[in-house]
């Protein structure tokens, strides 16, 4: 009898949960419609959420471009193989367009310096040194290198480091107009402080191995093999001795040993069987840069 | 006693029915990702699937995914392509949550992006560059830097050549 009672009630608490799921799903339908009442309300809470809490992207490009122009003073020119700066944007944006951010527009540019970096300034401009490419052995390291330099830019970890970048979140973003006042002394200074922390102090060292783990995933997701970013950080780890640490990854990035034991510890979530290592277009395309000719 | 006994069932059923309704979900995190209609690059497009769509997953372990979109659409996607976190929006288009805002912000980023390569250098970092006394030829190569774009088009055709990923054979 109890259980034949129960039963109108089981269909009952089916149906209202049913009922209740229907309209949070039409609810949430018609917030993505920017057209509805919903959707509209919505639109301006996003407006004012995102102009109180975060930096536009136009902002963060300048920031970024204006630290690319300190980085290129600093670190030398862009080495001059137009062939060489294609295929390094090529297998950059291959992974970039997997990344947890994939809707910006990513740059990648091989900077003509012997000492072994990489790094990325926010908005997407991402740089690696032809000391460090040097290193490298095959397309999935160097894949692996631009996929950890892309979830910094993923992350927006540069400008996280930086406290003073919050003067320029949302409606008070920099202009022209105002680079040359108070606002632009301080705009200075605070590429500056980038600039300290990504060559000098090096980020946070949870932000490094946050990066590293981007690395695994986003190079398994494209395609590469994930191991590969392992074996470049081994051989780094061979030539810690005697190589430039000023400015370098040694100096700014966390303890090889341990990057490697973290990583290592994470492969068998990534298994490398059917993935791409691509050791000869590689070399079609570096050997040339390092003895001084172009590819065609 | 009676009551609380079914009031603690009715609880769990609800609970229950809540839960039926909540299956597994993927977000598409990669650009240019298409719904196939079998399990390989080569077989038919049934949709183009822009970054932050939500996806319901039928079956599937491996490279490829069984799932269906919002409208209804059941085919393939490649594994590598969808997460099972949502991807980060941008802010010119809102705070992550929402489909429409991400597709707002990526017309945003592109706008902002093909404005520079236009224009050059943003006034804004050309002001920066005068303040700062920045050589003229590293301006220079800043410009060639954000001329240089790759399209979706050349990505692809750079997998397909090296046999990356859904060309992986």
């Amino acid at each position: 009898m109890n259980k034949l009672r129960l039963l109108p009630l089981v269909a009952l608490s089916c149906l209202i949960a049913a009922q209740a799921h229907a309209g949070w799903q039409d609810t949430i339908n018609n917030l993505m419609k920017p057209d509805s009442k919903e959707g509209k309300i919505l639109s301006g809470a996003t407006q004012v959420l995102s102009s109180s809490q975060e930096m536009t992207y136009q902002t963060e490009c300048t920031v970024g471009e204006s630290l690319a122009l300190d980085s290129m003073q600093r670190f030398g020119k862009p080495v001059q193989n137009e062939a060489l700066q294609k295929y390094v944007n090529l297998v950059g944006n291959a992974v970039a367009r997997n990344s947890r951010r994939s809707t910006i527009p990513y740059r990648f540019v091989v900077l003509d310096s012997p000492v072994q970096n990489a790094f990325a300034a926010p908005g997407g401009i991402v740089f690696i040194s032809r000391g460090l490419l040097d290193v490298l052995d095959n397309e999935a390291e160097l894949a692996g290198v631009l996929a950890h330099e892309v979830g910094h830019v993923a992350e927006k970890h540069a400008l996280k480091s930086i406290r003073r970048a919050q003067f320029l979140q949302g409606a008070s973003a920099i202009t022209a107009a105002t680079m040359k006042g108070s606002k632009g002394q301080q705009f200075e200074s605070m590429v500056g402080d980038m600039q300290s922390t990504l060559f000098d102090k090096g980020l946070d060292q949870g932000m490094e191995y946050e990066a590293d783990q981007a690395a695994l995933e986003t190079t398994f997701r494209t395609g590469y093999d994930p191991a590969a970013f392992v074996s470049v950080l081994q051989k780094l780890k061979k030539q810690e001795a005697t190589a430039a640490k000023s400015g370098s990854w040694f100096s700014t990035h966390p303890p090889l040993d341990e990057r490697i034991a973290r990583l290592s510890a994470r492969l068998d979530k990534y298994p490398s069987a059917g993935s791409a290592k691509l050791p000869a277009r590689f070399a079609k395309y570096v050997k040339p840069a390092r003895s001084g000719k172009s590819v065609k | 006693m009676k009551k609380r006994v079914l009031g603690g069932a009715l609880l769990l059923l609800t609970l229950c029915a809540g839960q039926a309704l909540g299956a597994e979900k993927r977000w598409v995190v990669s650009e240019g990702t298409t719904l196939k209609k079998e399990q390989s690059v080569s077989a038919a497009n049934l949709a183009d699937l822009p970054v932050g769509a939500e996806l319901t997953l039928v079956e599937g372990e491996g490279r490829w995914l069984k799932v269906q979109t919002a409208d209804g659409k059941e085919g393939w996607v490649y594994a590598g392509r969808v997460s099972d976190t949502q991807p980060v929006a941008e802010v010119a288009g809102g705070d992550g949550l929402l489909g429409d805002s991400m597709q707002k912000s990526q017309i945003n980023t592109a706008k902002a992006d093909s404005a520079r390569s236009v224009r050059g250098l943003s006034p804004e970092t050309a002001a920066y560059a005068k303040q700062h006394g920045t050589p003229e030829a590293l301006k220079k190569e800043l410009d060639k830097i954000l001329a240089r774009k790759v399209s979706n088009n050349e990505v692809k055709a750079f997998l397909k050549e090296g046999k990356i990923g859904e060309y992986a054979q």
